[in-house]
C-alpha cells in the first residue's frame, strides 16, 4: 500500500516538473567547450537530449547548434571527459568547461577540508564512488563498504537487521573504541547507517597519518569522509525513482538430535554414571519428535526499499531532494528493521565571491531489539538447544514449556519469547550543515562550515509476566528511555592556492574548529499493569513505579589546524599537516594534543629520464605522522560518588552512595604514530592500475583499564595510558578496465595482508574477556607479545581408549583425580603443557588467532548492449574461529538438546576419538577451552551479484523516461567454507577483548531483491 | 547584492560566536553525580555511605547465592541447579579456577572499601555525635563480617585497611592469620561499643550491639575461646533478642525482623530482590531450583519437630504457592530432584510470583544460644540452659547433660539451610569431635555420594586463581593448591 502510494506521489511529482520545464523558442546556441585547464576541446558531441539532431565543436572548440522550441538540453560528451548535460534555459551562448573522466587519476578526492586531485595525493586516501553499491539491500553504508578497498574491512557480529557492524581501518588499532571519525558531508557526525546508501556520492577512507592528521585526536582509527550527491549548476531537473522488494533466508541451521535419539543419549549418561535414571528420561512422550525449533524460529525475511529524488540547478542554484524507506523484516520471527530518510542538499551562488551551500538530512530508523547474541538467552542461542519433543504450543494453545523439570534446560520456549517481544529503538536524527566561501582575493578564500547533528532516541521495553516458562518474570513492566543529544560545530578556514612561475604549486588551508556534544537522558520504569492489552501498556495503566533515571553529558573539542601542499613541476609533491586538539575529557594540563605529519610523493613518470612506454604514471610517496584518539569515556579524572544503589530497612526503602571510580588525574589520549610508504601506477593505456601501500601504525599510551586485583572492590578502574599495540601490513589494490566493442569489462580487487602484535600492556599481565557459557569457560585473552583476544585454553589429543590408557598417560601421573577413579575411557587426554604430571590452570596456551592473515574482496563488472552484470566477492583466509556453540552442544552434562553429531560419541574402545563419552559428571571437564573446538574460519562468499537490464532510450523516450534499468540481486549467494557453524562472518564482542567467537549470533541471511530504477 | 554578502557575514558571525567561542568550552562537568572532593559534607551524606554498606550484600554473587554455595559441601543438601562449576565444590575437585571461588571476592572487598571510606571520611563531618558514632559502628561490624567470612572461607587473605586506601596500595600479600583475627575482634568489638541495642521502625535492619555480640561469639568459638565466647554470648541471651515465639516467625515476611533475627539481608518486594529465594524455589512453582535438602537430612529431625515444616517441604506436604503455580496442593513428585526444597527462604504472593519480602537471613539468637551451649559444653560447664531455649519453643522435651553430640544434632536440626552446617562440621573435625573424613567418604543416596574429604587441603578453598594471577606473585596461593 505504502510502496503504490509513493509510486503515486512520484509520478504526479514528475508531471508536475515536466510540464514547469517547457522550454523557450529560440533558432540556435553557440559557445566554447574548454577543459580545466581553459584549453578549447576539439570533436565534442554536442547532442539536444531526447533528439538524434546535434553538432561536434570545430578546432577550436567552438560548435553551434540549431535548436527548436521544445529543446531544453544539450549533451556534451567525447571521449576522455565526463559528460554534461546543461540547460538551455533561453540562452544563446553557452560556453562549457567539462572535465576530463577518463582516467583514475584525473579524478579529484576529497580531503579533509577541501579536495585534491588523485594525482596529487601523497598520503594513503581510497576513494569509493556511490555507484559501486547503490541498491545493495542493506540496511546502511557500513555494510556496503566492506570488502570495497584494501585496509579497510567491516566486521558485523551477527546479520540481525539494522546491525550495522563495525569498519575497522588498517586493523583494531586500540582494544579501546577502534571506530574510525565518520565525516558526513563535513560534519564530523559519528554514525554512517543514518545515511541513505542511494544518497551517497562517494566515499573516501583517509587510511595513513598523513591524510586524517588534520583531523587530530579523532583520526587514529581512520577517517571516513561521506560526500552526498548534490545538483549541479546549469542542469535540468531530473527524477530518479529506485526500488526494489525481495526475500531473504538462513543460510543453514545446526544439526540436532532428534527426540528419539537424545533421550536414548541421555538415558546413556545414567547408565555409563551407574547412578538412577531420572524418571523423565522414562516417559515415553519424550522421545516423540515434535518441534525443531530453527526450523520454527527462522522464517523468510522480507525487504523492499522505495526512494526518489529529484535534482537540478540554475546558474545561480542547484538542489538535490531525496526521500526514501527501507524495510526489512528479518529470518527470525519477528526481528525488524525500517529507515525512513529525507534528504536536501543545495548550492547558490550570491554575486562573483559568495557562495553558499547546505545539506540536510532527516532520519528515522525503527527497530527491535531481539536478543540473539546471549549464550544465557539469546534466541538461537535457545532455538538450538530447547528440547525437540516439546511443541511450540499444546492443544490447548498455550506455548511449550520446559517448566516440568530441571532436565528441560533453564530456557524459554524461543518462539514464545520472540512473540512476547515487545520491544523498540527509535532513533530520529537531523544532520545538516551550512556553509559559506567567500573569495577574497584571486585564490584566497574563507570557508566557515557550521554543523547540527542532532538524535532523539526512544527506547521501549514491555516485559510481561512470565509464569509458565522456566524463566519467569514476576511483575510486568515498561520501561522508557529517552535521549536527545546534540552536537555543534563552528569552522572557520581560509584557503590559498596559487601557482608561482609555473611550476610551483602551493595549496595551503588553515583555521579554527570547535564542537560541542551535549546530552540529555532519561528513563523510567513501572510496574505492575493489570492489563497486558497492548492498548493498556502505557505509564498512565502501571501500578507502581520501579525507577526513574537521568543524566546529562557534555563534551567539546576545540583545534586549530593547518595543511600546506607544495607541489615542484608535476615531479616532486609535498604535504605538511598539523593540528592541535583540546578535549573536554582530560583534566586541566591533559587536554592538548599536538599532532604533526608529514608526507612527499615523487612522480617518476614526469622525469624526462623516464621512459617506459606501457607505464603511464608512476608516483613513490612516503608519509609519517601522529594522531589521537580520544574517544574513551570522559571524566575519568575524578573521583565520583554514584548514588544509585537500593536498600531498606524494614520495608523502609533507602538510596545507598558509593564511590564509583577511582580517579586518574592523568589520563590523556592515545597517539598512533603511523608510517606509510606507496607506490602507485597506472599502466598500459591507463587502463590497469595498482595500488600498493605498505604501513607500520604503532598506538602508543594505550588506555588500559589495569585489571585489578579484586582487593580494590568492584568499583571501576581508570583507563591510564600504558598500552602499546602495533599493526602492520601492506595493500594492494589492483584494477583493470577494458572494452571489446559495446562489451565492456572492469574488474578490480583489493587484499590487506595485517598483523597485530600487542607489545605492551599493564605490568607484563593479560587482559581477559567475558567468560561463556554456565561454567564460565574463559576463551579470548590478550597478552604481550600475541595479536589482540588470541584463545586460549588447553591442548588435547583425542580421547582416552581404554583404562590403560589412562594409568599409563604420563600427563595425568601425578593428578589426584586419576587417582581417583574421575577420569573414565571416553574422556579427552589434555595435554599437560608444564609437565607436572597433572592437568590444571598452569596447563594452557594459545590455541589460536581470530585475526585473518588476508581480507580480500574482488568486483567484476561485465556490460553488454543494455545487459550489466557485477559480481563481488569477499573473502577472509588464515583466520581461526572459536566455536563456542560446538563446545556447549556437544556436552552432555548441560540439560540441553546436543548437536546431531553426539551420535558418533565414544562409546567404547576406539569407537571414537573426537566426541566424548555421555556422562552427567564433569570430572575431567572435557568440554573446557580446547583446542577440540578451534576451527578455520577461512571463507570466500559471492556478497553481491547483481544483473540488470537496460531499457534501450529510443522505446523509453516516448513514455518520457530517460533511463529505465531492471535488475536482479543476490546477497550471500554462497559462501565456500570449511566452518562447520552458522556463519563464518563474526565480530567483536566485548568491546574489542574478543573476536570470532561463534555465540549462535543471528546468521547472515542469504537475499533476493528485484528491483527497477527509473530516471526522467 | 552588497547586502545580502553583508547580511550573511553577519549571520555566520553570530552563530560562529555563539558555537564556537564560548568561554571554557573544554571544562565538562559531572552532571548528576557527586565528585569525592563534594561528598561527605554531612550527616545526609554520611547515611548514604552508610546504606551504601547494606545494598551490596544482596548481590546474586555475595551472600544471596555464591556464598551459599560453600554449604553444598555438607551433608544437608544436593547442589542441584544448573551450574556445573558447583559439582567441584561439592565433591571436593576444585581447582583456583572455580568461578565460585572468585564471584565474590572483589564484591566482599567493595564492602570493605565502602567501610574503609566512612572510618576516614565521616569522622571529620560536623554531625550528630550519636548518629557518627552509629554510623562508624556499622562501618566497623561491616568490615569485621565481611573478613569473618573470607577468613573461615579462604584462611588467609589481604587485609585492606584505612591505610592502604590512603596510601592506594592495594596489592599487598595475605596477612597472617593473627593479623587478620586481630582485624575482626577489633572490628566487632569496637561496632559492639558503638552501635544501637535495638532500632526504631525505620531502621530496623541496621547491624546492632546484638549483631556485632553474635558474631563475636561465634569468631570466639571458632578461636576455642570459650570464657568471650561465653561472655560475648551471654550479651545476646540476656539482651533484648529473645527467640522468636515461634521458629517459623523468622521465615515469614511479617515477622522477618523480630528480634531474635540479629542480623538480615533486607529485601523489599517491587524495590530490592531476595535471589536467595529464587535459587531455592523449585523450578517448575517460578524458581531456579538450586541446593535440594536430602532425605539424610529430613530423617536428622525429631518426629514432632515443628521445624521441620518450616525448614523444608517434601512430597506430599501440602504447599501453596499461588495462583500460577496452582493454588494449594501437595508437593507432587519431581518437582525437585530429591523430592525436597528448602521452604525457609521461599514465600509466594497469591497471585504466584515468589514474594521477596522475605529476608535473607544472617545471624539468628539462637545460633548464639547454641554456640554458647557448645562453648559451656567443650570447656567442661553445662549447656542444657541454652540447648534447651532452643528445644523448647519447638514443643521438644529438655535434656539434661547435654553432649556434643546433642548439640552437633540440635544445630544441624536448628540452622539447616543457613550455611553453617559443612562450617560447623570441618570446626568439629579440627577439634577431633568427628571424623568428617569418614562422615563425608559415606554416601548418602544418589544426591550425596561417597566423596573424598581431604586434610588438611579442604579445611580452606583455594585463593581464586584470577586474583593470583593479578598480583604479579604478591599473593600466594594457599599451601595445599600450589
Amino acid at each position: 500500500m505504502k510502496f503504490t502510494h509513493l509510486i503515486r506521489s512520484a509520478l504526479a511529482l514528475i508531471i508536475t516538473i515536466a510540464t514547469a520545464t517547457v522550454s523557450y523558442a529560440q533558432s540556435a546556441v553557440t559557445g566554447k567547450i574548454t577543459d580545466s585547464a581553459g584549453r578549447a576541446i576539439p570533436h565534442v558531441n554536442v547532442t539536444i537530449k531526447g533528439t538524434t539532431r546535434g553538432t561536434v565543436s570545430n578546432t577550436d572548440g567552438v560548435y553551434n547548434v540549431p535548436v527548436s522550441p521544445g529543446d531544453s538540453v544539450l549533451v556534451f560528451s567525447s571521449t576522455g571527459y565526463a559528460a554534461s548535460e546543461v540547460l538551455i534555459n533561453g540562452r544563446s551562448t553557452i560556453d562549457v568547461t567539462l572535465a576530463t573522466g577518463s582516467t583514475r587519476l584525473t579524478e579529484v578526492v576529497v580531503v579533509g577540508y577541501g579536495t585534491q586531485a588523485k594525482r596529487d595525493v601523497t598520503g594513503a586516501v581510497a576513494s569509493i564512488k556511490g555507484d559501486e553499491f547503490q541498491n545493495l539491500p542493506v540496511s546502511g553504508a557500513t555494510q556496503a563498504l566492506q570488502g570495497r578497498t584494501a585496509g579497510v574491512n567491516v566486521v558485523r557480529n551477527g546479520g540481525s537487521p539494522g546491525n550495522s557492524g563495525s569498519i575497522r581501518i588498517r586493523g583494531t588499532g586500540t582494544i579501546n573504541n577502534a571506530d574510525p571519525l565518520i565525516v558526513i558531508d563535513g560534519v564530523p557526525a559519528g554514525n554512517l547507517n543514518s545515511v541513505n546508501p542511494n544518497d551517497i556520492a562517494s566515499v573516501e577512507v583517509l587510511k595513513d597519518a598523513s591524510a586524517s592528521a588534520i583531523y587530530g585526536t579523532r583520526a587514529a582509527n581512520g577517517v571516513v569522509i561521506v560526500t552526498t550527491k548534490r545538483g549541479g549548476f546549469e542542469q535540468p531537473n531530473k527524477i530518479s525513482i529506485n526500488a526494489y522488494g525481495g526475500f531473504s533466508d538462513a543460510r543453514k541451521t545446526i544439526d540436532m538430535l532428534d527426540a528419539p535419539t537424545l533421550v536414548e543419549l541421555k538415558r546413556e549418561r545414567y547408565t555409563n554414571d551407574g547412578i538412577d535414571m531420572n524418571p523423565v528420561w522414562d516417559d515415553p512422550s519424550n522421545s516423540t519428535q515434535r518441534t525443531n525449533w530453527q526450523d520454527e524460529l527462522f522464517e523468510t525475511g522480507k525487504v523492499y526499499n522505495v526512494d526518489v529524488s529529484l535534482s537540478g540547478g540554475s546558474a545561480k542554484s542547484s538542489f538535490m531532494l531525496s526521500g526514501g524507506y527501507y524495510d526489512e523484516k528479518g529470518i527470525i520471527t519477528n526481528s525488524y528493521f525500517k529507515r525512513y530518510s529525507l534528504r536536501l542538499n543545495s548550492d547558490h551562488r550570491v554575486g562573483k565571491r559568495l557562495k553558499i551551500g547546505q545539506s540536510l538530512q532527516l532520519t528515522r530508523s525503527d527497530d527491535n531489539a531481539l536478543n540473539t547474541t546471549s549464550a544465557q538467552d539469546g534466541l538461537i542461542w535457545s532455538a538450538i538447544r530447547f528440547m525437540p519433543f516439546i511443541p511450540v504450543k499444546y492443544e490447548d494453545g498455550s506455548w511449550g514449556t520446559s517448566k516440568a523439570s530441571n532436565e528441560y534446560g533453564d530456557i524459554n520456549n524461543p518462539i514464545f519469547t520472540a512473540h512476547a517481544n515487545d520491544a523498540s529503538n527509535v532513533n530520529t536524527r537531523l544532520l545538516g550543515n551550512l556553509n559559506a566561501e567567500y573569495q577574497i582575493a584571486k585564490g584566497l578564500k574563507f570557508k566557515v562550515n557550521l554543523g547540527l547533528d542532532g538524535n532523539h532516541y526512544t527506547g521501549r521495553n514491555f516485559s510481561i509476566i512470565v509464569t509458565d516458562q522456566t524463566r519467569t518474570t514476576n511483575n510486568n513492566s515498561l520501561s522508557k528511555s529517552f535521549s536527545e543529544s546534540y552536537s555543534l560545530l563552528g569552522e572557520y578556514f581560509l584557503t590559498y592556492s596559487n601557482i608561482f612561475a609555473g611550476k610551483h604549486k602551493l595549496d595551503v588551508v588553515g583555521g579554527y574548529t570547535a564542537q560541542t556534544f551535549d546530552g540529555d537522558l532519561f528513563s523510567a520504569s513501572k510496574r505492575d499493569f493489570l492489563n497486558e492489552d497492548p492498548k493498556q501498556r502505557y505509564f498512565d495503566a502501571g501500578q507502581s513505579l520501579n525507577s526513574i533515571a537521568g543524566n546529562r553529558y557534555y563534551d567539546a573539542l576545540q583545534s586549530a589546524f593547518g595543511r600546506i601542499n607544495y607541489d615542484f613541476d608535476r615531479r616532486y609533491l609535498f604535504t605538511a599537516t598539523f593540528r592541535a586538539d583540546g578535549s573536554s575529557k582530560f583534566a586541566e594540563g591533559n587536554k592538548w594534543g599536538y599532532f604533526p605529519a608529514f608526507s612527499a610523493g615523487w612522480r617518476i613518470s614526469e622525469e624526462k629520464f623516464f621512459n617506459v612506454g606501457f607505464i603511464n604514471d608512476l608516483k613513490l610517496t612516503g608519509g609519517w605522522g601522529q594522531l589521537g584518539n580520544q574517544n574513551v569515556t570522559g571524566l575519568q579524572y575524578l573521583a565520583l560518588i554514584g548514588s544509585g544503589g537500593r536498600y531498606s530497612f524494614n520495608n523502609n526503602t533507602v538510596v545507598a552512595a558509593a564511590q564509583t571510580r577511582l580517579p586518574n588525574p592523568n589520563i590523556s589520549w592515545e597517539t598512533a604514530e603511523m608510517t606509510n610508504i606507496g607506490l602507485n601506477a597506472e599502466l598500459f593505456n591507463n587502463s590497469f592500475s595498482v595500488s600498493l601501500n605498505y604501513f607500520d601504525k604503532r598506538t602508543e599510551d594505550m588506555l588500559l583499564s589495569p585489571p585489578t586485583i579484586g582487593t580494590v572492590g568492584t568499583l571501576a578502574i581508570p583507563d591510564q595510558n600504558v598500552g602499546i599495540l602495533k599493526n602492520s601490513g601492506l595493500e594492494i589494490d589492483l584494477a583493470y578496465r577494458n572494452n571489446k566493442g559495446e562489451f565492456t569489462y572492469n574488474i578490480s580487487g583489493n587484499a590487506s595482508f595485517i598483523k597485530n602484535k600487542v607489545i605492551k600492556l599493564y605490568e607484563g599481565n593479560f587482559i581477559g574477556s567475558q567468560t561463556y557459557g554456565r561454567p564460565n569457560e574463559e576463551i579470548s585473552r590478550t597478552y604481550e607479545g600475541e595479536p589482540m583476544s588470541i584463545f586460549w585454553g588447553w591442548r588435547t589429543n583425542g580421547l582416552y581408549q581404554t583404562a590403560e590408557d589412562i594409568a599409563k598417560d604420563p600427563n595425568i601421573a601425578n593428578d589426584s583425580r586419576r587417582l581417583d577413579g574421575l577420569i573414565e575411557p571416553g574422556d579427552v587426554r589434555f595435554i599437560d603443557t608444564n609437565g607436572d604430571g597433572l592437568i590444571d590452570d598452569k596447563d594452557r596456551v594459545k590455541l589460536g588467532s581470530p585475526h585473518p592473515s588476508v581480507v580480500y574482496g574482488l568486483n567484476a563488472d561485465f556490460g553488454y548492449k543494455g545487459f550489466d552484470l557485477s559480481l563481488f566477492f569477499l573473502g577472509n583466509a588464515g583466520l581461526e574461529i572459536y566455536n563456542a556453540d560446538r563446545m556447549q552442544g556437544l556436552d552432555p552434562t548441560y540439560s540441553f538438546n546436543m548437536y546431531e553429531e553426539t551420535v558418533n560419541r565414544w562409546s567404547g574402545p576406539n569407537t571414537s576419538n573426537s566426541i566424548p563419552r555421555m556422562t552427567t559428571k564433569r570430572n575431567n571437564r572435557n568440554y573446557r577451552t580446547s583446542d577440540m573446538f578451534v576451527e578455520k574460519g577461512d571463507f570466500f562468499r559471492l556478497k553481491n551479484l547483481v544483473i540488470g537490464y537496460t531499457l534501450s532510450e529510443r522505446l523509453t523516450k516516448n513514455i518520457g523516461i530517460s533511463r529505465l534499468r531492471f535488475y536482479v540481486t543476490g546477497q550471500n549467494v554462497f559462501t565456500i567454507t570449511d566452518y562447520s557453524g552458522l556463519d563464518p562472518e563474526l565480530g567483536y564482542i566485548d568491546g574489542n577483548k574478543q573476536i570470532n567467537v561463534d555465540y549462535a549470533q543471528y546468521p547472515q541471511s542469504r537475499t533476493w531483491i528485484f528491483g527497477a530504477n527509473i530516471t526522467f | 547584492m552588497k547586502n545580502i554578502i553583508i547580511k550573511s557575514g553577519l549571520v555566520l558571525l553570530t552563530i560562529a560566536s555563539m558555537s564556537g567561542c564560548k568561554k571554557n568550552i573544554l571544562d565538562s562537568p559531572p552532571y548528576g553525580q557527586s565528585t569525592s572532593e563534594d561528598f561527605w559534607r554531612n550527616a545526609d551524606d554520611a547515611i548514604a555511605a552508610s546504606n551504601a554498606l547494606y545494598s551490596f550484600l544482596g548481590d546474586e554473587y555475595m551472600f544471596a547465592h555464591t556464598e551459599q554455595t560453600w554449604d553444598i559441601c555438607s551433608d544437608d543438601q544436593w547442589r542441584a541447579g544448573d551450574h556445573p562449576e558447583d559439582q567441584a565444590i561439592e565433591e571436593f575437585t576444585y581447582e583456583p579456577s572455580n568461578p565460585q571461588l572468585n564471584d565474590s571476592w572483589a564484591r566482599k572487598y567493595e564492602v570493605v572499601s565502602r567501610a574503609n571510606a566512612i572510618l576516614i571520611n565521616v569522622p571529620k563531618i560536623q554531625m550528630d555525635e550519636g548518629l557518627k558514632r552509629r554510623i562508624l559502628g556499622e562501618a566497623h561490624f561491616m568490615r569485621g563480617f565481611i573478613y569473618w567470612h573470607f577468613y573461615r572461607i579462604y584462611g588467609q587473605v589481604p587485609l585492606i585497611t584505612e591505610e592502604n586506601v590512603l596510601a592506594n596500595n592495594y596489592n599487598v600479600p595475605k596477612a597472617t592469620a593473627d593479623e587478620i583475627k586481630a582485624l575482626i575482634e577489633a572490628d566487632l568489638t569496637a561496632a559492639a561499643e558503638s552501635l544501637e541495642l535495638q532500632y526504631d521502625e525505620a531502621d530496623l535492619g541496621r547491624a546492632t550491639k546484638g549483631s556485632a555480640w553474635g558474631y563475636l561469639t561465634k569468631f570466639y568459638v571458632y578461636q576455642e575461646n570459650w570464657p568471650k565466647a561465653i561472655e560475648t554470648g551471654n550479651k545476646v541471651i540476656t539482651g533484648p533478642y529473645p527467640l522468636a515465639a515461634s521458629f517459623g516467625d523468622n521465615f515469614a515476611p511479617e515477622t522477618k525482623n523480630n528480634p531474635e533475627v540479629l542480623f538480615s539481608i533486607q529485601c523489599t518486594d517491587g524495590w530490592t530482590e531476595n535471589v536467595t529465594s529464587i535459587y531455592s524455589a523449585p523450578r517448575p512453582w517460578g524458581g531456579w531450583g538450586f541446593n535440594e535438602p536430602i532425605k539424610d537430612l529430613a530423617d536428622e529431625f525429631e518426629a514432632d519437630d515443628e521445624r521441620l515444616t518450616y525448614t523444608l517441604a517434601k512430597v506430599g506436604d501440602m504447599i501453596d504457592a499461588g495462583e500460577s503455580n496452582g493454588g494449594l496442593q501437595p508437593v507432587p513428585p519431581g518437582l525437585t530432584n530429591t523430592g525436597y526444597f528448602f521452604r525457609k527462604y521461599v514465600n509466594w504472593r497469591p497471585d504466584g510470583g515468589l514474594d521477596n519480602n522475605m529476608n535473607i537471613i544472617m545471624l539468628r539468637a539462637s545460633d548464639v544460644y547454641l554456640l554458647v551451649a557448645e562453648a559451656k559444653i567443650r570447656s567442661g560447664a553445662n549447656g542444657d540452659a541454652e540447648i534447651n531455649a532452643v528445644r523448647s519453643r519447638n514443643g521438644l522435651a529438655d535434656i539434661s547433660n547435654a553432649t556434643m553430640t546433642q548439640l552437633i544434632h540440635e544445630r544441624r536440626v536448628e540452622l539447616a539451610g543457613e550455611n553453617e552446617r559443612h562450617q560447623d562440621l570441618m570446626r568439629w573435625d579440627r577439634a577431633g569431635i568427628i571424623d568428617l573424613k569418614a562422615h563425608y567418604a559415606k554416601a548418602r543416596g544418589q544426591w550425596k555420594p561417597a566423596r573424598n574429604f581431604q586434610r588438611p587441603k579442604n579445611y580452606l578453598f583455594p585463593i581464586p586463581q584470577r586474583q593470583i594471577d593479578l598480583s604479579n606473585g604478591v599473593l600466594e596461593q594457599n599451601p595445599d593448591f600450589r
